[in-house]
């Protein structure tokens, strides 16, 4: 399993900008030659002149829905790690309705209007400023709306989930629908648009398998193969390398300390998740700032990608051993543990104890910056000798940061939908 | 030799509609395999509105959460985006595209029987129901219907027959800006 490149680490996200402007140059070039940048083009699709709207996105999205199958199927890909936008069924119906009238009414839609503005075409630039303003009026507008765009959630889901069929059979289902539509689509051209199918249309008027019919039929004989062919998910199939684990754990490469990750608490780190394993009351009664509860009954999911870097945590140090363990071998590559987990985070950073007076002078500057880090994190230094207290204290949720230090704020990351 | 008093070179003909289509098709797949995620319009668009109201009012979009969750953790540029950069190659892929047909002109696209200025309120007035619908939906034709579509995604497929269903619809109404 080697792709998404990306959620693998082949590169960072420096690189994955160049990706993008490579990419999308290739997205607008095909959408040119495809004629998308002439809304005449595109509008003929709604009064069955010309189908190409119709033809060129079913043809893609067969096409790319083929190439996921198999390259999932054969190990090449790991579907679960390609980004699916959550389904809000409602939210989204509306939204298509709306957003079909505005293709009609403007002629566009917004990649196809960037590429019309691009090659110059009045009405595609005006049609970008109108977007812009629509953004500017739904931001507005947003705050009343909140609660309704997120009605109806089925979560991430393909329709093989949702009607619990063989993700193959869907394959072949819509490969099958797709020539359909577009033998349907070439009708309607002749009938009703008066264009004769000419050539490169699958309905021209000669006997033989004209490079576009072989296309076709390629397609659907992939689709057909599809429900025989498995299942283009790999689930929870395990793969270890143990000596580099043993490696790992032996030299504690696998640790982050307490300390090491109240500092990055405190300097705003926020390139990595810190994720509880413990049960959510447990949590819930305390928990390190920054935390998110992912009980260990339901940590095998994929939570994350493959490249992020993730610090367990559970009460001592077990669970998050075991959820270190399941997630190296899910292909993680950045995963560590608390060292000594909660207990070892409350005696290290909310309760640190001081060093014997006679201790020398670099250890005292390091409790003095130890005891203000417990202030911020709501613990207390104890005195030399109290050592045995530091455990049974049930540490407070931390309220408000006290003015000494100020932690670097720390937002959510961007998310990856549209 | 091209004569340039014979004006302009003409158009050369649009690609074959299924050959674009697999093209499309293979962009998309490409995209999934190298970045593990879809192709995108609309978001790229947010990001930039939501930066620009970010620089004139800052207070407003720190207090919008839709702003906001455009805005990133403050850590880099929202600009330095995934979506920013692609639709940036969009453009020029589109611009390239065009030189190499022939079809870079200045001009309004429209029916035969729609004034300018009309049209262009069309297209204005079109633009906006597509900025507030992509957002209601999570995505536009790229990132939902597309993307989405390839991926068997349910949401995608409802999203991308209304799509239709609302073009559709209210075809009739509009024949004289486009026939």
């Amino acid at each position: 399993m080697i792709a998404p490149f990306f959620k693998f680490g082949a590169f960072g996200d420096e690189v994955s900008l160049v990706v993008a402007f490579v990419t999308g140059i290739a997205f607008g070039f095909t959408l040119e030659r495809a004629g998308f940048g002439n809304a005449r083009v595109l509008a003929a699709q709604f009064y069955f002149r010309d189908l190409r709207v119709l033809k060129v996105m079913f043809t893609a999205i067969v096409t790319a829905m083929i190439g996921t199958f198999l390259l999932g199927r054969l190990g090449v890909l790991d579907l679960s790690l390609v980004y699916l936008t959550p389904t809000f069924l409602v939210p989204q119906i509306v939204g298509g309705l709306v957003l079909g009238a505005g293709f009609i009414i403007g002629g566009y839609c917004p990649g196809t209007s960037c590429v019309s503005a691009a090659t110059g075409r009045v009405d595609g630039m005006v049609y970008l400023l109108g977007m812009i303003g629509g953004l500017v009026g739904f931001a507005e507008i947003y705050p009343g709306i909140q609660g309704w765009l997120r009605t109806t959630p089925l979560g991430q889901v393909t329709l093989a989930q949702q009607f619990g069929l063989p993700y193959g059979m869907v394959v072949a289902a819509v490969a099958v629908m797709a020539l359909g539509a577009f033998l349907a689509a070439e009708w309607a051209e002749r009938r009703i648009g008066g264009k004769l199918p000419g050539p490169g249309s699958l309905l021209e008027p000669v006997r033989r398998i004209t490079p576009v019919r072989a296309f076709a039929l390629a397609l659907l004989g992939l689709g057909l193969v599809a429900p025989f062919a498995g299942d283009p998910y790999r689930r929870g199939v395990a793969q270890l390398d143990a000596k580099q684990l043993a490696l790992e754990a032996g030299t504690k490469a696998d640790h982050v300390w307490p300390t090491e990750l109240a500092d990055w608490i405190l300097q705003g780190r926020n390139d990595y998740r810190l994720i509880d394993v413990r049960e959510p009351d447990e949590f819930a009664t305390y928990h390190i700032p920054g935390a998110v509860n992912v009980p260990l009954t339901r940590v095998a999911t994929d939570l994350a990608q493959r490249n992020e870097l993730l610090v367990f945590v559970s009460d001592g140090g077990i669970h998050a051993a075991q959820a270190w363990l399941l997630f190296k071998a899910m292909g993680y590559r950045s995963v560590y543990m608390l060292f000594g987990g909660i207990e070892e985070w409350k005696e290290k950073v909310l309760f640190p104890v001081a060093p014997a007076a006679d201790a020398p002078t670099s250890e005292q500057v390091e409790f003095r910056k130890r005891a203000a880090v417990a202030k911020y994190f709501g613990g207390a230094a104890l005195g030399a000798g109290s050592a045995q207290a530091a455990t049974r204290i049930v540490p407070p949720m931390p309220t408000s940061p006290p003015g000494d230090v100020v932690p670097a704020p720390a937002r959510k990351k961007k998310k990856e939908g549209c | 030799m091209h004569n340039p008093a014979q004006g302009p070179l003409p158009e050369r003909p649009h690609a074959n509609p299924y050959l674009a289509g697999f093209c499309l098709g293979l962009v998309l797949l490409a995209t999934f395999v190298v970045m593990g995620r879809g192709l995108g319009a609309s978001g790229a668009f947010t990001t930039a509105v939501a930066t620009a109201v970010h620089a004139v009012a800052p207070a407003h979009a720190d207090g919008n959460d839709f702003y906001a969750s455009y805005l990133g953790d403050g850590s880099s540029s929202p600009l330095e985006d995934w979506l920013v950069f692609e639709v940036l190659g969009v453009f020029v892929g589109g611009f390239l595209s065009g030189a190499l047909a022939n079809r870079l002109r200045f001009k309004v696209e429209k029916g035969p029987r729609i004034g300018t200025a009309p049209r262009l309120v069309l297209a204005a007035v079109g633009g906006a129901l597509m900025g507030v619908g992509a957002k209601i939906a999570l995505g536009c034709t790229s990132g939902q219907a597309l993307t989405g579509g390839a991926l068997l995604n349910v949401g995608s497929w409802a999203f991308m027959l209304c799509i239709f269903a609302g073009a559709y619809a209210l075809a009739g109404l509009l024949r004289r800006a486009w026939l």
